[in-house]
């Protein structure tokens, strides 16, 4: 609506009346509405999830505490107006596409209203509208508060706060939305009656043949059972007369009652009766085999002939095959000739046969419309022409034929080698091997098999030729005596080399040279060297030494050099050699292969607290007395490693976008 | 049937496919394991809410299987004691009441008088100055610091106008003025949203109060028409006295519990 500008200088009076028509127009042109179009409405707990996780995918997700404050306010302001605006355009599109009552056809109103009561009606689409404003106003406020937001923390609060009560409201509006969806899935599948245009309304009691007399005069399938209310609900077919097309409305039939006793179904026909202009065909069954009389017929028709006013209308005797209409009763006849009279009446100057007709739907006498067969225009036959070609091909027997012949489809099968071409007419039947010494026939087929093998044969026969003229030696001159025993020592030796750079090789790791697994007895020890070698009748004790250093600690000498010392001379010689004896036997010592040595052990400090050395070297023997046991056990100490958690949660658990958690 | 239906239709006419019933069986029982690999493989939000919603679950059919796995036994009943049951030997004794019977009223006035109240929140934690005003900066050079600004929810009664702005010290932004609380009755335990007639007491400090500063803990007096209680008397009570129970100023509203 576009505003006219006050300072028009035509004058106040023009512009308010350029308003009120613009106004009048826009009121005139309707909102269309297409029934099947109507959007999906969710259920209340899948409603808030859609909208709340568009929220999540589309603002912005990361925010940090250090952020300035206007930043923070911006980041939970967003987020609040953005779920309000989805909310808001969501339940818009709700009330906007179901349709509202006062501004479609008035058929269609009581259609609607018959149908799902119009008051549930209104007041669902009245909560959603409800709804919707006070999100809207839910979101204004929490925007003000946050304005006030000084940290982090009270903006996010501020923001669930906000979006918690958006979910509340929806949630409280859930059994309207689950109605609203239910009204949508009914209202898309009505058939699309249009009010205006040319109808014929069948009418009638139940069970007397309209939705027969729908089926034979046009497509419309319509269920035709023995039992009354079959057809439950309005169907619309459509006919042609005369280049014409016509809407055929069937109705479930009406019982005679009150207007306020009857039900949904009865209703349905009432307002089709009542909305549309149309042409009404009220069926009477003339046989009573509905289960009503034609007095019973005939007062129902009287109850509702106020509806019929301004309408053309026609009474249809229907199952005429099973009671003529010669065979009726005289009361039975003057109630049809009452009817008759009424629909003289409605009908404007029609003449009498126009408005009875007798029919029976089930022989088609007296249907109206039937196939059209062209009229002929003369007398001449005329046959159907057949070319003459079509007539005189051969047919060729096929296998099918064969088949067919012989006996059928499972009797017969067909022999598919019948048209195999082979050298000899009896291989047709043979059968082929499929492996052969343990290979694939397949793999080795080949079609020239034969040529192949001939070039092949002569190939080799070349070959043979030529051979036998070279005649080459084989062998080099014969070895003599000499040679030999040289070949021999030499190829000894060169194992042995091989061998000693083996043992070389592994000596290099630190392996002893006979490995365990060759002296599980402990045979070879150094005595048995010392033993072994001066049986040989050599000096074995420096290879004693040898073996004895590489085994164990390196620096005794050094030890020595100390001892020797001239200044020492007070110390005793046993002493020394006790000491000696207990620094060589100490497990400090011998473990650690350490260059330095700072201190003997048994040495007193003076701030340890030992009254002499001998204490000490108590001390110290208890103190590896005590913890000797539990080593020899082999068991844990302080000392040891400990792993709190051998599975701590935060590498044993969580998912893998892409990727395995086999291993981790 | 409706015109409409044409499934419905189809099938009544032409009956099923002839393999539907088995692939409908098996459909259904390919969505266990469908459901379940998408439990495992959707990530972040979503599979925290799949989670979420499949513990309910479990835990629901826990109950249920426990409950049908519930057998009637026979146990030895306890006899629990009476309220005024007593042993055989003090049966002839009469019983001596010795309290003293006080009228409710005279009951609150005493409470009144002593200035204890028995409420739901007895200690709050305390709100320090520098959380409750933010400095504002006033003057050509904007140097004087004297204005201090209310951050937290506040309530002016309705005949309230400002002092004019240049000499008033303490700002209360109409964003956090409230005039409705959300009142829960401790015993019928429903809520109702109340308006509030004005700040009895706030517990830290007695500025606060006259400030009309709403924190947690705060005694604030709520008009109760709306429930319509009555005095033993006769008389219509209008106000009562409620406690907040929330941090208004993080969460928007004003929640507080009634004292009765």
């Amino acid at each position: 609506m576009t505003i006219v500008s006050t300072c028009c200088p035509f004058g106040l009076s023009n512009v308010t009346k350029c308003i009120n028509f613009v106004q009048i127009k826009e009121a005139k042109t309707m909102v269309k509405y297409n029934f099947k179009k109507i959007t999906v409405v969710p259920n209340g707990k899948q409603f808030v999830d859609i909208v709340l996780s568009r929220t999540q995918r589309q603002t912005p997700t990361v925010v940090h505490k250090g952020d300035r404050i206007c930043k923070l306010r911006s980041f939970y302001m967003r987020k609040v107006k953005f779920t309000e605006s989805n909310f808001n355009e969501k339940l818009s599109a709700i009330i906007d596409e179901f349709p509202r009552l006062k501004e479609i056809q008035p058929f269609y109103e009581d259609l609607l209203h018959v149908l799902y009561n119009k008051d549930h009606y209104k007041l669902a689409l009245g909560q959603v509208n409800t709804a919707k404003n006070k999100i809207s106003k839910i979101a204004m406020d929490y925007v003000k508060l946050l304005k006030h937001g000084d940290s982090l923390y009270r903006c996010k609060c501020l923001k669930v706060a906000a979006l918690g009560r958006m979910c509340t409201v929806m949630k409280g509006i859930g059994p309207s939305l689950a109605y609203l969806e239910q009204v949508r899935q009914h209202i898309a599948r009505l058939p699309s009656i249009d009010p205006n245009t040319r109808t014929l309304l069948i009418c009638g009691c139940p069970n007397v043949g309209k939705s027969s007399f729908m089926n034979k005069v046009t497509r419309a399938d319509v269920a035709v059972q023995p039992y009354a209310f079959t057809t439950k609900s309005l169907f619309l077919g459509h006919t042609d007369y005369k280049c014409l097309r016509y809407q055929v409305i069937d109705t479930p039939g009406l019982l005679d009652r009150e207007i306020e006793d009857r039900n949904i179904i009865e209703l349905c026909s009432i307002t089709a009766l009542a909305h549309i202009r149309a042409a009404v065909l009220f069926f009477l069954d003339i046989s009573g085999s509905c289960g009503y009389t034609i007095a019973q017929q005939a007062s129902l028709f009287h109850n509702i002939k106020s509806v019929f006013k301004n309408k053309p209308l026609v009474i249809v005797c229907n199952k005429t095959d099973l009671m003529p209409m010669e065979n009726l009763s005289e009361e039975d006849r003057k109630l049809i000739e009452e009817m008759k009279d009424e629909a003289m009446k409605t009908e404007m100057g029609a003449s009498e046969e126009a408005v009875i007709l007798e029919m029976s739907t089930l022989t088609e006498e007296g249907v109206m419309f039937h196939v059209a067969m062209p009229k002929s225009r003369d007398d001449q036959e005329r046959l159907p022409c057949i070319p003459q070609v079509a007539g005189e091909k051969e047919k060729r027997k096929t296998e099918k034929d064969l088949e067919d012949e012989n006996g059928g489809a499972g009797v017969y099968s067909a022999s598919l080698k019948k048209n195999y071409i082979l050298a000899k007419e009896e291989w047709k039947d043979d059968i082929i091997p499929e492996i052969c010494d343990c290979h694939n026939v397949a793999d080795f087929v080949d079609s020239d098999i034969l040529n192949r093998l001939e070039e092949l044969t002569s190939e080799e026969s070349l070959r043979k030729a030529e051979e036998e003229e070279v005649g080459f030696e084989i062998e080099g001159e014969e070895l003599t005596e000499k040679e030999k025993n040289d070949l021999a020592a030499i190829r000894k030796k060169k194992a042995l080399l091989i061998e000693e750079s083996r043992l070389k090789k592994s000596n290099a790791q630190n392996r002893a040279a006979v490995p365990r697994k060759f002296d599980k007895d402990k045979k070879f020890t150094r005595k048995r060297m010392g033993r072994e070698l001066s049986s040989l009748g050599l000096d074995p004790s420096s290879a004693l030494n040898r073996a004895r250093s590489k085994s164990r600690g390196r620096k005794r000498e050094r030890y020595d050099d100390l001892s020797n010392d001239a200044m020492d001379v007070d110390v005793n010689d046993d002493e020394q050699h006790k000491k000696k004896k207990m620094c060589l036997r100490s497990k400090s010592r011998s473990l650690s292969r350490s260059r330095s040595v700072s201190r003997p052990p048994h040495e007193v400090v003076p701030g340890e607290g030992f009254k002499d050395s001998s204490q000490k070297i108590k001390a110290i023997k208890i103190g590896h007395k005590s913890h000797r046991k539990r080593d020899k056990a082999a068991r844990r100490g302080e000392a040891d490693r400990v792993i709190p958690s051998l599975k701590p949660k935060h590498l044993f658990s969580g998912k893998r976008g892409n990727g395995k958690n086999q291993r981790r | 049937m409706p015109q409409g239906d044409y499934i419905d239709l189809h099938r009544k006419r032409n009956g099923y496919r002839l393999d539907h019933f088995e692939r409908k069986r098996k459909k259904e029982a390919r969505e266990v394991h469908k459901h379940s690999t998408m439990a495992q493989k959707s990530l972040g939000i979503k599979g925290k809410m799949i989670a979420k919603k499949n513990y309910a679950e479990k835990a629901l059919m826990k109950k249920t299987l426990k409950m049908h796995e519930e057998s009637s036994s026979r146990r030895k009943a306890d006899e629990n004691v009476q309220e005024g049951a007593v042993p055989a030997y003090l049966l002839d004794r009469e019983d001596t009441t010795r309290a003293k019977v006080l009228s409710n009223t005279i009951k609150q006035k005493r409470k009144e008088k002593a200035g204890k109240w028995e409420v739901p929140l007895p200690k709050v934690r305390p709100v320090a100055e520098d959380e409750m005003f933010r400095v504002i900066r006033s003057g050509k050079r904007k140097t004087k610091q004297w204005k201090r600004m209310v951050t937290k929810a506040t309530f002016v009664g309705p005949a309230f106008t400002r002092k004019p702005p240049k000499y008033e010290r303490f700002i209360r932004p109409s964003g956090l003025r409230f005039t409705k609380a959300h009142v829960t009755h401790p015993e019928l335990k429903c809520t109702f949203c109340l308006e509030i007639i004005g700040i009895k007491k706030n517990p830290n400090g007695p500025m606060y109060t006259s400030l009309g500063v709403m924190t947690r803990g705060t005694i604030i007096e709520v008009n109760v028409s709306e429930l319509g209680l009555v005095t033993p008397a006769g008389k219509v009570v209008w106000g009562k006295y409620a406690q907040v129970t929330n941090n208004p100023e993080n969460d928007g509203c004003i929640n507080a519990v009634l004292l009765v």
